[in-house]
């Protein structure tokens, strides 16, 4: 059933409000762990989302002395990964003890994780970095690549025996002598560090580790600082929050016996969503930045290069910030649509060499790397038949192979070597279909991003931006306090209200049932399957 | 209660804030099969450390010495026994 909702409260508008409605948002905003509430009534439930207010849930709630107990239990976590055997024998610049693949909890493969650094690299590079600070270093995977090709390198990290393998090892590479300078502090820490001194700010493969989006801000607006304008911030290797759904199943139906039953299977993917440890991030979170740091002139959202197949080619994405009014570096482009295109790389190639000496833009392209994890998510959610995992894996198995790999794609400009090709993922589409576009060089400067109106995402995708790792109980303590505030000063709501927490607030059409693992729209295309924009309750 | 049926009840515990309800064997894998992460590892490291002397800088950490309510077990005895 779709809500026959009006909305108040917030952005929101008043059209169509009514008393009680305007009444309980008002009520709502006037409690100190509400910033914005909006209201929709859905028969006779009310219901409530509230944008909380993070003083309070940090302040009032405990939320602070919750997240320093998970920073403290990362930091022992990195520190006792490097008391494992094989730490002092681990390959100079690989140290790698810790990366677990969440499919076999075995070690990721070392050549996987060679070629995740190197491109890495290569991306880190490609923006001619010259004064560099690095949160989250680690063992220097990074730093003992880049500080070779750079002025400066200020490498921090919060955990000492990490930093300690780090200094071990720089202590092998002469060449590098005097050039790093290593902080043991947290990522949030920025005293002592001058105002605009670093050009490139680092943080690689850590926000996953952050205990709140909160933190992550707050280490973003002390970066912002520290980098001179024509500077940026890259953030690599993030969880995405969009694709959760499908890297939960993905995980779960590789795990999963072959006897074991469609029902069993979906009770454990929202298990694994429902249980996720970890701060997971919408690409959203990083676009809206924007209007909270006014520094920042520029986002951009890409999925991670490589030709592995693992959970970080396939879920995964890096947002390069950009520091600064830069030089105009915008190109114009028509984007097109290439949901519906059945064709594969030569199509592209095609498409690209009918269109000579124009930047070309190419929108929703099917992403080859997940498309299989993509299909078993919109059969279960269509409610496939009650077969095992292994029919499952047979039907998945047996479609026909769709999408492009986006390494492929950017592969391809090894042919079409006149053009340089970009992608990105700031559309935030949940099947992890990307945009793409072809530039020719003559139109780039040496080393340029360029700026390109990418696709954005719906204001549905910045209703929530992230997990809640370990706030379970923070969140529900808040949510019983606003309705119980609420029933206090509105008594006839009693019984009749239902409080969610979101990161901004939501319209009338973007109001989804909590933990839905349903994906939308485009996943319908992919398949050709009817898999309609889910109501909320059915 | 013994050394054993403390460790259990602090596994069960972590067990339970991480929403696993299911039932425990001793000798079930608890790291090595996911029902619990790395973090908690560090609650199990920390158990080990302030209740049964146990020194990791020493022994070095290892999955597969934590892996099961045995294993910590074993590992607890020889702490409690070095402090003897």
């Amino acid at each position: 059933m779709r809500y026959a909702v009006r909305a108040v409260g917030g952005h929101q508008g008043r059209r169509g409000m009514c008393d009680e409605e305007a009444r309980i948002a008002e009520t709502l905003r006037g409690h100190p762990g509400a910033r914005d509430a909006a209201v929709f009534a859905d028969g006779d439930i009310i219901r409530i989302f509230v944008v909380p207010d993070d003083g309070y849930l940090d302040d009032e709630l405990g939320r602070k002395a919750a997240s320093e107990l998970v920073l403290q239990k990362w930091r022992k976590t990195f520190d006792l990964s490097q008391l494992a055997k094989g730490a002092e024998s681990a390959t100079v610049g690989l140290n790698t003890l810790g990366w677990n693949s969440s499919y076999t909890l075995q070690p990721i493969p070392e050549e996987e994780m060679r070629e995740w650094v190197e491109r890495s690299v290569e991306n880190i590079l490609s923006v001619s970095p010259c004064r560099v600070y690095e949160a989250g270093c680690g063992t220097g995977m990074l730093a003992l690549r880049l500080a070779p090709h750079c002025e400066r390198y200020t490498a921090s990290d919060f955990a000492p025996a990490v930093l300690s393998r780090f200094r071990a090892q720089l202590v092998t590479l002469p060449a590098l002598d005097g050039r790093v300078e290593i902080l043991e502090r947290r990522a949030d820490d920025f005293a002592g560090l001058e105002r605009n001194c670093f050009d490139t700010f680092l943080l690689n493969s850590v926000t996953q580790h952050f205990p709140n989006l909160s933190y992550l801000t707050k280490v973003i607006a002390g970066a912002v600082g520290v980098v001179k304008p024509g500077g940026r911030l890259l953030i690599g290797d993030i969880r995405s929050l969009q694709l959760l759904p499908v890297f939960a199943c993905s995980v779960e139906a590789f795990q999963a016996a072959p006897e074991t039953g469609l029902d069993e299977l979906r009770a454990r993917i929202r298990r694994r969503i429902e249980r996720e440890t970890q701060l997971v991030i919408s690409p959203a979170y990083f676009l809206a930045l924007r209007s909270a740091f006014p520094a920042i002139s520029r986002v951009e959202i890409v999925p991670l290069r490589g030709r592995a197949r693992n959970e970080m080619t396939h879920f995964r994405y890096d947002a390069i910030l950009h520091v600064g009014a830069a030089e105009d570096d915008s190109i114009a482009m028509e984007f097109t649509d290439w949901s519906e295109a059945q064709g594969g790389l030569d199509e592209i190639r095609s498409f690209a060499c009918s269109h000579p000496g124009q930047a070309i833009g190419i929108e929703a392209i099917r992403n080859a790397r997940i498309a299989g994890d993509v299909r078993t998510l919109v059969s279960l959610e269509n409610g496939a038949a009650d077969c095992s995992v292994k029919q499952l894996r047979e039907e998945v198995r047996t479609s026909a192979a769709q999408g492009i790999d986006p390494q492929a794609l950017l592969d391809m400009q090894d042919e079409i070597r006149d053009c340089a090709i970009f992608l990105s993922w700031a559309a935030c589409r949940r099947d992890g279909s990307y945009d793409a576009a072809i530039v020719p060089r003559s139109m780039l400067r040496e080393g340029q991003r360029p700026a390109i109106d990418w696709p954005r995402p719906d204001a549905a995708e910045f209703v929530r931006i992230a997990t809640a790792p370990g706030q379970q109980a923070v969140r529900k303590e808040l949510e019983d306090r606003l309705t119980a505030y609420c029933v206090q000063n509105l008594p006839a709501t009693a019984g009749r209200i239902a409080i969610e927490l979101v990161d901004a607030l939501p319209r009338a059409a973007d109001v989804l049932a909590p933990g839905d693992l349903r994906i939308r729209r485009h996943h319908a295309r992919l398949d050709g399957a009817s898999v309609a924009r889910p109501s909320p309750q059915g | 209660m013994n050394a054993k049926d403390e460790i259990r009840q602090f596994v069960q515990k972590l067990l339970t804030e991480s929403g696993d309800d299911q039932p425990l064997a001793d000798d079930e894998s608890l790291l090595l099969s996911g029902r619990l992460q790395s973090i908690d590892a560090v609650e199990i490291v920390t158990l080990l450390e302030e209740k049964f002397g146990i020194d990791f800088a020493e022994i070095g950490f290892d999955r597969e010495r934590l892996d099961s309510v045995d294993a910590i077990s074993t590992l607890a005895g020889h702490g409690q026994s070095n402090r003897a």
